[in-house]
């Protein structure tokens, strides 16, 4: 799997060998029109971008840990613009997205295309793309300059599969209740969590649970835990070995 | 004639191609005469207006009330107390639909649009309506871009009085079809019903007399006439004028203040509530004596109808083109074109002319009703001023030839 960096290195490579405009719009317009189109199902409101100049769809759906998009847009040199985005975007993982950005469009000389005044639904497209990254996974911290979070992780992870509802025999984590970790370079934890149903007897005792598990992690200086119950719990959450060990499978 | 010179704007050169600025419905390039009266105001007579006893204050109105009598000859109003300066023709429309409407819309009655109007002339008019239990009737246009007369009679017939206004464009920003304004405002007022003219083209393409078209108000942006931005007409009326309560409240639209009563302004000071922009508003009256000249040019009249009788015929001849404001009567057409290419989105045929040092306008233009009315979420437009010429005229048809060839 080619990392987000090479492929915007090569698309910066592609284009070096374009001294006119019209070569460039012309290959644009190539790739444009050999892009493959969203499914005709996607093409709904739901997914579309809308600006003055065009309209842009994008659908995204996680396939193994990783995020896969398709697109559309009615102008053709727009389309151009987000198969190359979508080349660099699309199959890589939440976190890969969330840290890269988009500076080789101004590399290729086509910064003009990413400007709001634009209104061509790039912008609100690549701001999308973020969202669904951020959305992505659970696990998948907010915070992009933390290095430290990368390595916390796995770590907080680990205490949290140690926690368990105490009527079902199946950790947190794994039964898929824990929606969001963020950490901080200071070491500030942030757990969005929720519970398998609202009105649960035993509530506060499973979130001092969550508490203690993430404080005792190595290089965790303070924990926060978000009670949520939107979006609503349902069994799709579990991990296959919870769904295993449930019997459900 | 010779206008080229006038406007150093186009001398330039667009990614090493020399600039064709064919986006004039939006706004227009400035004459070196208003660009100089606009520094040396700055320079000489920078002083806010109406107010103190100064010099520079007493140059400033003066100049300020110059750009207004500018107006006035030149819309033909019957005297100053008819002509508003607002910032735009948006604000023109904004000042009518919110204080016309507060004192005479009442729950049940209607304002009557064509489906042809800018956003401006439309969106103003739905935010009264929505304040005060008023709804809108909607005029349709025909497959040419036409209103029409015997539907507007009919509709202001079986409204029995209900409709409280007609609020429509004198030429459509999108269609470039002079409507038949003088023929409208006959059949409204007899029934009784005013009439607002939408003029951001009609001032810049038609001869304005709003005596001669009787109409009750006529709504114009200084920047599609040669002058800056941040400037606009209301005409109005003076029974209107004066019936109307005042727009905004503050500096200069007052006579005296207590905080028991106000009492207000003469006109037009009554709807020039806080500093205006009196520079743009002085610059006005350089910007109408050149579009006079050139109105009165008839060498330049005829060059602009030659333009557009050419575009108008190497338009038809590409192949998947469809064009739309196209009236029986040529002199009824202004040199604006907004048409749809099969295979060629408008977005990407404006993105690859500019590349090509052509300034086009693409989207939905600002009148997305009408857009919806043709089947099309997006059209190109080209449009012309007196200072453009057959060559460039040449040169946007085959260079819209090519980059359509690209697109399919």
């Amino acid at each position: 799997m080619n990392t987000i960096q090479d492929i915007q290195a090569g698309i910066v490579e592609e284009f070096a060998v374009f001294t006119d405009w019209m070569d460039k719009y012309e290959y644009l317009i190539e790739l444009g029109k050999g892009m493959p189109l969203i499914d005709e199902k996607d093409k709904t409101d739901e997914h579309l971008i809308k600006g003055c100049q065009s309209r842009v769809w994008l659908a995204c759906k996680p396939e193994n840990g990783r995020l896969r998009f398709s697109a559309d847009s009615d102008a053709i040199i727009t389309k151009g613009i987000i198969s190359l985005l979508l080349k660099v975007y699309d199959n890589q993982t939440p976190a890969d997205i969330l840290a890269a950005n988009e500076d080789f469009i101004e590399q290729i000389g086509l910064k003009e295309n990413l400007s709001p005044t634009r209104a061509n639904g790039l912008v609100s497209m690549i701001a999308t793309i973020k969202e669904y990254a951020r959305r992505g996974i659970p696990g998948q911290a907010r915070d992009e300059g933390g290095h430290d979070r990368k390595e916390l992780e796995p770590d907080i992870i680990a205490a949290l599969r140690n926690v368990y509802d105490p009527e079902i025999p199946v950790n947190v984590y794994d039964l898929g209740l824990i929606y969001e970790i963020q950490a901080d370079a200071d070491g500030v934890v942030f757990v969005k969590m929720t519970l398998t149903a609202p009105n649960c007897p035993i509530a506060d005792e499973v979130v001092a649970q969550v508490q203690e598990a993430v404080a005792d992690v190595p290089g965790v200086k303070e924990v926060q835990v978000d009670l949520v119950f939107e979006p609503e719990w349902t069994t799709d959450r579990m991990s296959e070995e919870a769904k295993l060990e449930l019997g459900m499978l | 004639m010779e206008v080229r010179p006038l406007f150093p704007a186009l001398d330039r050169q667009i990614y090493g191609k020399p600039l064709i600025y064919f986006d004039n419905a939006a706004t227009a390039q400035r004459p070196r005469s208003v660009l100089e009266l606009q520094d040396r105001m700055c320079v000489e007579a920078n002083g806010n207006i109406h107010r103190a006893v100064h010099r520079l204050s007493a140059d400033a109105t003066e100049l300020y009330e110059a750009g207004r009598e500018a107006v006035r000859r030149f819309i033909n109003a019957p005297a100053r107390e008819n002509v508003v300066f607002t910032s735009g023709t948006t604000a023109s429309i904004n000042l009518v639909a919110s204080c016309f409407a507060e004192r005479y819309l009442t729950p049940g009655d209607r304002i009557l649009i064509s489906e042809a109007e800018h956003h401006s002339n439309l969106v103003s008019w739905q935010l009264a309506c929505e304040r005060h239990g008023a709804s809108l009737e909607v005029l349709p246009v025909d497959e040419d871009g036409d209103i029409a007369l015997p539907e507007l009679e009919r509709r202001l017939q079986a409204a029995e009085g209900r409709i409280k206004l007609v609020a429509l464009a004198h030429i459509s920003n999108v269609l470039g079809v002079v409507n038949p304004v003088r023929e409208v405002v006959d059949i409204a007022h007899r029934h009784a019903v005013p009439v607002l003219l939408d003029g951001a083209q009609g001032v810049v393409h038609a001869p304005v007399d709003v005596q001669a078209l009787n109409c009750d108000f006529y709504a114009f942006s200084g920047h599609k006439i040669y002058a800056p931005t941040g400037i606009g007409v209301l005409y109005g009326k003076r029974k209107w004028l004066d019936a109307m309560p005042p727009y905004m409240g503050g500096g200069e639209m007052i006579e005296t203040v207590s905080f028991e009563k106000t009492t207000y302004a003469p006109l037009p000071l009554k709807f020039e509530a806080g500093t205006q922009n009196y520079v743009a508003a002085a610059c006005m009256a350089p910007a109408l004596e050149l579009a006079q000249r050139m109105a009165e040019d008839e060498a330049l009249q005829a060059a602009q109808r030659t333009m557009r009788d050419y575009l108008l015929e190497e338009l038809r001849k590409i192949d998947g083109l469809r064009l739309y404001g196209t009236p029986r009567e040529a002199e009824r057409k202004i040199p604006l074109f907004s048409f749809a290419v099969e295979g060629a989105f408008a977005g990407d045929l404006a993105q690859i002319l500019d590349k090509m040092g052509i300034a086009v306008r693409s989207g939905h233009m600002c009148a997305e009703p009408l857009l919806r009315r043709y089947g099309q979420t997006s059209l190109l437009r080209a449009s012309l001023a007196p200072y453009n010429t057959l060559a460039e005229c040449e040169t946007f048809v085959a260079s819209l030839r090519r980059a359509i060839k690209m697109l399919r």
